[in-house]
């Protein structure tokens, strides 16, 4: 008998925390796309600061415009800096993007600091570890588990090649997607964006097939 | 506006009842990964399904502005690259850091080879790929 959640708490669980996250920030979140920015922190950084420096020139210009209107008496002009194109490297498309509205008018909140994207990574293994104490899981092993044992292979040589293969895959494959499970599969199919919803059914079938491919052939 | 404070917080909250669900539901358990893409247990698929429809359901309510979000040339290679690495590892980017606090210690591998995986796509898609943007964070 399975000492884990039944479905319906599970699906309860997953699409509160989606949910609370786009109401609280404006913005989607992705765990792939934290990974990618938090590894690539120093280009990040130097985004955030462009980013910064911009929004200064920009209010700068603005002042300035609004003041010079006032003098004359006229209405003020449109900022003399063109409209923002994101400084950071996040694209629009990717997992950890910022809601963009129907109406192209409605401005991009921008991808959220990196600082809070070290921040839930470190998070999920708190959450992690405090699940599994508390549900009496935590157990130190060098091994997957009997599913990995039965399923993959026993061996354990083989088992951290495959491990890190697999590893690769997800990594290089996120990103080449733009997404994962949390930021395709959830964020992006809760809003039915067309390219999660290929993502997903792609993904998805893809590891149904491998997974039958490891289960009943190799 | 939201502020970098109210950001951090929630994304600190977002990872901790993330971390928590995940494991709480088996999605660090090869085992049950396992048993839900080979449909020999549905209640995995049916939490991530359920989840889905109670999002879309509850965005709809709430008027949360869609994403236009276009099919780029990455995204059906990438999900395939994706689905072969989930289904071998059983990790997709988050799942490695709830197998490590779960207590399995060669998932440590796994997440060097998500970091190396990430790392190689930028790498690939500048030098090679050139994909637009939606690719590799370029």
């Amino acid at each position: 008998m399975s000492d884990y959640w039944p479905w319906w708490a599970g699906a309860a669980g997953l699409a509160l925390i989606t949910i609370n996250y786009a109401l609280v920030t404006d913005r989607s979140f992705g765990v792939s796309s934290a990974w990618d920015r938090v590894l690539h922190w120093r280009r990040e950084r130097r985004l955030e600061r462009m980013d910064e420096e911009f929004t200064d020139e920009r209010a700068l210009a603005d002042a300035l415009a609004a003041a010079t209107a006032e003098h004359f008496g006229t209405s003020p002009a449109a900022p003399t800096v063109p409209p923002a194109t994101s400084g950071t490297s996040q694209p629009l498309e990717t997992d950890a993007e910022a809601t963009v509205g129907e109406d192209a008018s409605v401005t991009s909140p921008g991808p959220a600091p990196l600082a809070t994207q070290a921040a839930l990574l470190v998070s999920i293994f708190l959450g992690g570890l405090i699940a599994a104490l508390t549900s009496g899981r935590f157990h130190l092993r060098f091994d997957m588990g009997p599913g990995f044992r039965n399923v993959v292979t026993a061996n354990s040589t083989t088992m951290v090649v495959l491990l890190f293969v697999g590893g690769v895959l997800v990594g290089f494959g996120t990103r080449l997607a733009g997404g994962c499970s949390s930021g395709h599969g959830l964020n992006g199919c809760g809003r039915l964006r067309p390219v999660s919803l290929v993502a997903t059914a792609v993904f998805f079938g893809t590891a149904v097939a491998v997974s039958f491919l490891l289960w009943k052939v190799i | 506006m939201r502020t970098r404070g109210a950001i951090l917080l929630a994304n600190i909250i977002t990872g901790l009842t993330l971390g928590y669900t995940v494991s709480n539901i088996g999605f660090g358990d090869y085992t049950e990964l396992n048993r839900m893409f080979t449909f020999q247990d549905l209640r995995m698929l049916l939490s991530f399904a359920g989840a889905v429809v109670i999002i879309v359901c509850a965005f709809a309510l709430l008027r949360v502005r869609r994403t236009p979000g276009r099919i780029h040339a990455g995204v059906i290679p990438g999900a395939v690259l994706f689905g072969t690495g989930w289904a071998i590892s059983g990790g997709c980017p988050a799942i490695p850091i709830v197998q490590v606090a779960s207590g399995y210690l060669p998932a440590l591998v796994t997440i060097v080879g998500v970091t190396v995986g990430i790392r190689m796509c930028r790498w690939a898609n500048a030098r090679y790929f050139h994909l637009d943007r939606g690719s590799c964070g370029l």
